[in-house]
C-alpha cells in the first residue's frame, strides 16, 4: 500500500456487505487503509446483483453498484460455514487492527466469531458491529435495507407533501448517514487504541445514528410535544423557498430567499421592481404568510426560462438556485468533475470503469483511487500467501476443501 | 476516545454536525461564537415556541458536549484571542464562504504558521474552488445541486426534499470522518492540513452513486412517490396499512428475491393472490421485465395486491410479520412513535440532559453508537451564549478580571 496516504498503517478486515457498512471502509480505503474484504460465493452479496451493469448485462462482476462501494479494496472468497474457513479468517483477525461485521446481530455469535472470541485471539482487536436496529432490544432481529431503516425512524413521515402519502427520501436513506459515524467511531477507536493499547467493541444501530438527522424534530417532541409532519419543500422561515418550473420535460429550479437584500434581487431579476414595494412581501413574516401568490409569481418566470439560466441569473445576484440535478446532470456538472468526483480506474474484467472519487479533499495527503471493487477471490493467492504467510501446499489444500469459496 | 483533544468550533449552521460527533467521541470542543451568539441560534423550532438564542432546539440538537465563549474576531485584541487559542488547538472547524477567512488573515496558510499540527476544516457549499464555489446557498440548494432532490417525490408534483433540512448535516458528518483521518496522518507526520468539505459532494452519498449509470448508458433513475422509476417500470416502496402506511422492499435478484417471493407466500396465505402469482420468477424478474417476456402491467398487478393485502394489517402487524417471516417491511413512524419506541428505550437510547438555566431536564437523542471501553458521553448539555467566556477567558487562558471587563465592555467579547 502507498506508505504516505494518511491510513496507510491500518489494516481492516471487512466481512460487511451491501451499502451501509462498506461505505464505511470504501472512505478508508480512499485514504491508504488495507481493506482485505471476506466474502462468499455461494450468499453472494446483494450488491453484487445490483443495477446499472457494465455491458447492461447482471452477473456478479458486472455491477457498477457495487463496485463504487469497495472500489480499492482487497478481495479474499471464503467459506465461513466450514471450520477450516473460520480458521482462515481468526488469522485475519490476528493481522487487523478492526473487523467490522454488518450481519444480522445472531451471525456472528453462531459461528463463535463474536466480539469475546475474537479478543481472545487478538485482545486489542477494534470490532464494529453495524445492522439496522443494533445488537439488542426487540427489534434487534429487524432485518432488511436502509429504506426500512428509515421509514421506521422517522425520515418516510417527514418527506413529501402534507395532502398526499410520504413519499419518502430516496433508497436506502439511512445508508449513506450511517457509515460517517462508523468510520468516525472507527478511527476514534484507533486513536484511543494508540494511546491506551486498549481495544473496543462498537454497536452501530443505524437507525440511532441517523436519528441525529432528525434532531430538532426529535427535541421538539420530547421538549414541546409537537408533532412535525410533513412540510412539501416550504421552510417554517424563509419564503419564497421552493423548486418551481423551468422549460422543458420534468426540468425544476430550486430557489430559497433568504432575507429582504435576496428578495429584492430576486424581483431586479424578473424584473418586476414593483413587486419590492408590494406590502405583501415587504418583510420576510410577510412574504410567509402570503406564500401561495409568492409562488405562484416565481413559478411563472422560471416556466419559461431553462433551470440552468434561471441558476445563473439568479446567482449572479447573489440569490440561491440551482437547477435540481437529475443524474445525467450530475455526471456532466462542472463542479463535481472539477472535484474530482468521478474517477476512472482500472477493472480486471471490464477494462476501465468509472467509480467516485473521494467526496473531500485533504490538502497535503490527497486520496487515490487506481482501481475498482475486488472480483471473487481476486486477492486471495496474495492475501493468504504474503499477509498470512500461508504455504503453497497449504492454499491449495484449503482451495481442495472448497474453503475459498 | 478522544479526550487529549481540542476542537475550536467557528461554525455557524452549516456545520454543527462536525463538532458535535468530535464532542461526543470525547474531544474538548469550543463553539467560539460571535457576540451576540451564532446566527444557528436563531433557527427554530424553539423551547416553548419562543425564539431566544439559548432555546434553539436547532443550536441544542448540534451542540451538546460543547462550551462556548463569544469572541469578535475582527477585532485586534479577538483576534489575538483566537490565535492564542489556536495554539492550543488540534482541530479547528469553519464554515464561511471559500476564501472569507483567508480575507481576514485567519485562514488554513495564516494558522499553521501559528500551529503547524493544526487539522483546518473548512465547510462550504461546494467546495473551497471551482466554477460553483462563490455561489449562494441553502440547505435546499444543496440538496437540489447535489442529486437526491430530483430523486424524491411524486410525479405530478415537483421534486420534494425531507422537510428537515439534511444537506449540511451531510456536510458536517463527513467532516467529522475527514478530520480524523487528518488527525490520524498527524499523530505519524506532526503536521496538519487543509480539510474542504463540499456540502454538495457529502449529499451526493444519498443518491447512492445512481449518476454512475451515465457513462454506461443504463436508465437513468427518476422519482416516483415512495418508489422510484427505473427503466420502463415503477418500484412502489410506500404501501397502506390500516392505521397508516408501511415502507417495503419489493425487488428482485438473486439476494432479494427470495425475501419477495417469501412476501408473496403471505399474500397468497392471506387469500389476495393465486398460486401462479406466489410462483413467479422472483430471482429473474428483473430481466424477465427487461426482456418483455413479463409485461410491466404484470408488475403493476402484483403491486395492487400487495397493497390489498397490507391494507387488511395494522402496521405493527405487518411489522411482526416481517420479524417471524424475513419480509422486507417496516413501519412509516410518526415522530411521536419514534419518540415512544420500545426498541429504543430497550437500548436505553435516550438521554437525560439538565438545563439548570430552565430548571428542566430533557430528553436527547442519544450516543450514536454504543462502545465498549470508552463509551460515548454526554457531558455537557449545549452551552448558553458566552457560557464558558470566565472559565476559557480567565481560568485557561490567564487573563485578568480587568481584561475581560474590558473587552467585553469594548464589544470584543
Amino acid at each position: 500500500m502507498a506508505g504516505d496516504l494518511p491510513l496507510a498503517d491500518v489494516k481492516v478486515l471487512d466481512l460487511m456487505w451491501v451499502m451501509a457498512g462498506p461505505s464505511a471502509t470504501r472512505v478508508l480505503a480512499d485514504y491508504g487503509a488495507t481493506v482485505v474484504r471476506v466474502e462468499s460465493t455461494r450468499h453472494i452479496d446483494t450488491a453484487r446483483t445490483m443495477a446499472p451493469y457494465y455491458g447492461g448485462t447482471p452477473g456478479p462482476e458486472s455491477s457498477s453498484f457495487f463496485n463504487n462501494l469497495n472500489a480499492g479494496k482487497l478481495g479474499v472468497t471464503l467459506d465461513l460455514t466450514k471450520e477450516a474457513g473460520r480458521a482462515v479468517l481468526l488469522d485475519l483477525v490476528r493481522w487487523a487492527d478492526v473487523v467490522c461485521e454488518s450481519f444480522s446481530p445472531k451471525v456472528m455469535p453462531a459461528w463463535g466469531l463474536d466480539y469475546e472470541s475474537l479478543r481472545r485471539v487478538k485482545p486489542d482487536i477494534i470490532m464494529l458491529s453495524t445492522c439496522l436496529m443494533g445488537q439488542s432490544g426487540p427489534l434487534s432481529g429487524f432485518a432488511g435495507f436502509g429504506s426500512l431503516a428509515a421509514a421506521i425512524s422517522g425520515f418516510y413521515e417527514l418527506t413529501g407533501w402534507p395532502d398526499r402519502p410520504p413519499a419518502g427520501p430516496f433508497g436506502a436513506y439511512t445508508d449513506s448517514m450511517a457509515p460517517r459515524f462508523a468510520a468516525a467511531a472507527i478511527l476514534a477507536a484507533l486513536d484511543h487504541r494508540a494511546r491506551t493499547g486498549e481495544g473496543q467493541y462498537i454497536d452501530q444501530s443505524q437507525a440511532e445514528s441517523a436519528l441525529h438527522f432528525l434532531g430538532p424534530a426529535l427535541l421538539d417532541c420530547t421538549v414541546n410535544g409537537r408533532v412535525q409532519g410533513r412540510a412539501g419543500n416550504r421552510d417554517p422561515q424563509l419564503a419564497p423557498h421552493g423548486v418551481y418550473p423551468a422549460a422543458g420535460e420534468d426540468r425544476w429550479v430550486a430557489i430559497a430567499v433568504g432575507n429582504d437584500e435576496q428578495w429584492q434581487a430576486l424581483c431586479a431579476a424578473m424584473e418586476r421592481p414593483q413587486l419590492v414595494r408590494d406590502e405583501r412581501f415587504a418583510s420576510s413574516s410577510a412574504r410567509l404568510a402570503h406564500q401561495n401568490e409568492l409562488d405562484a409569481i416565481v413559478a411563472e418566470w422560471t416556466a419559461t426560462r431553462e433551470a440552468e439560466a434561471v441558476e445563473a441569473a439568479l446567482q449572479a445576484r447573489g440569490v440561491p438556485a440551482s437547477a435540481v440535478q437529475d443524474t445525467s446532470d450530475l455526471y456532466a456538472d462542472p463542479q463535481l468533475n472539477h472535484r474530482g468526483q468521478f474517477v476512472q480506474v482500472a477493472h480486471p474484467v471490464h477494462g476501465t470503469i468509472v467509480v467516485e472519487g473521494s467526496h473531500f479533499r485533504l490538502s497535503r495527503t490527497p486520496a487515490r483511487i487506481e482501481r475498482g471493487a475486488p472480483t471473487f477471490g481476486e486477492h486471495n493467492q496474495h492475501v493468504l500467501e504474503t499477509v498470512l504467510g500461508y504455504s503453497p501446499e497449504r492454499i491449495a489444500e484449503l482451495a481442495a476443501e472448497g474453503v475459498l469459496e | 476516545m478522544l479526550s487529549p483533544y481540542r476542537v475550536l468550533d467557528l461554525t455557524n449552521e452549516r456545520g454543527l454536525l462536525c463538532g458535535q460527533i468530535l464532542g461526543d467521541l470525547g474531544a474538548d470542543v469550543i463553539a467560539v461564537e460571535p457576540p451576540g451568539g451564532s446566527t444557528a441560534r436563531r433557527i427554530g423550532p424553539f423551547y416553548q415556541g419562543e425564539p431566544h438564542p439559548d432555546r434553539s432546539l436547532f443550536w441544542w440538537a448540534y451542540s451538546r458536549n460543547k462550551r462556548s465563549v463569544t469572541l469578535d474576531i475582527d477585532s485586534d485584541e479577538g483576534r489575538a484571542i483566537l490565535l492564542r487559542l489556536v495554539e492550543g488547538a488540534h482541530f479547528l472547524i469553519e464554515s464561511d464562504p471559500p476564501g472569507c477567512l483567508a480575507g481576514r488573515r485567519l485562514g488554513h496558510a495564516d494558522l499553521a504558521s501559528v500551529n503547524p499540527a493544526l487539522v483546518y476544516v473548512s465547510i462550504t457549499p461546494f467546495g473551497q474552488d471551482g466554477p460553483k464555489a462563490g455561489y449562494a446557498d441553502s440547505d435546499l440548494l444543496v440538496w437540489a445541486a447535489g442529486g437526491p432532490l430530483a430523486l424524491t417525490g411524486d410525479e405530478d408534483r415537483p421534486p420534494v426534499r425531507v422537510s428537515m433540512p439534511q444537506g449540511y448535516l451531510h456536510a458536517g458528518a463527513e467532516a467529522a470522518v475527514a478530520a480524523l483521518i487528518a488527525h490520524h496522518e498527524r499523530e505519524r507526520s506532526g503536521r496538519g492540513q487543509h480539510v474542504d468539505i463540499s456540502a454538495q459532494q457529502a449529499v451526493t452519498q444519498a443518491t447512492f452513486g445512481t449518476a454512475l449509470a451515465t457513462p454506461i448508458s443504463w436508465p437513468a433513475t427518476r422519482r416516483v412517490s415512495g418508489g422510484f422509476r427505473y427503466g420502463p417500470f415503477v418500484i412502489r416502496g410506500v404501501y397502506p396499512a390500516k392505521d397508516g402506511y408501511v415502507a417495503i422492499l419489493l425487488l428482485f435478484g438473486s439476494a432479494i428475491g427470495p425475501m419477495t417471493r417469501r412476501l408473496m407466500e403471505c399474500v397468497c396465505e392471506e387469500g389476495f393472490c393465486d398460486e401462479a402469482t406466489r410462483d413467479k420468477d422472483w430471482i429473474a424478474y428483473t430481466e424477465l421485465l427487461f426482456s418483455g417476456k413479463e409485461p410491466v402491467e404484470e408488475l403493476e398487478r402484483v403491486q395492487r395486491l400487495v397493497a390489498e393485502f397490507t391494507s387488511s394489517k395494522t402496521k405493527a402487524e405487518l411489522l411482526q410479520a416481517a420479524l417471524e417471516r424475513g419480509l422486507l417491511i417496516g413501519p412509516v413512524t410518526t415522530i411521536d412513535d419514534v419518540v415512544a419506541s420500545e426498541q429504543l428505550a430497550a437500548r436505553g437510547y435516550w438521554q437525560e440532559l439538565e438545563h439548570p438555566e430552565l430548571g428542566r431536564s430533557f430528553r436527547y437523542p442519544g450516543a450514536f453508537a454504543k462502545v465498549s471501553a470508552a463509551p460515548l458521553t454526554y457531558r455537557r448539555r449545549p452551552p448558553t451564549v458566552g457560557e464558558h467566556n470566565r472559565e476559557i477567558y480567565i481560568e485557561e487562558l490567564g487573563l485578568s478580571e480587568e481584561r475581560l471587563a474590558g473587552l467585553q465592555a469594548s464589544g470584543v467579547i
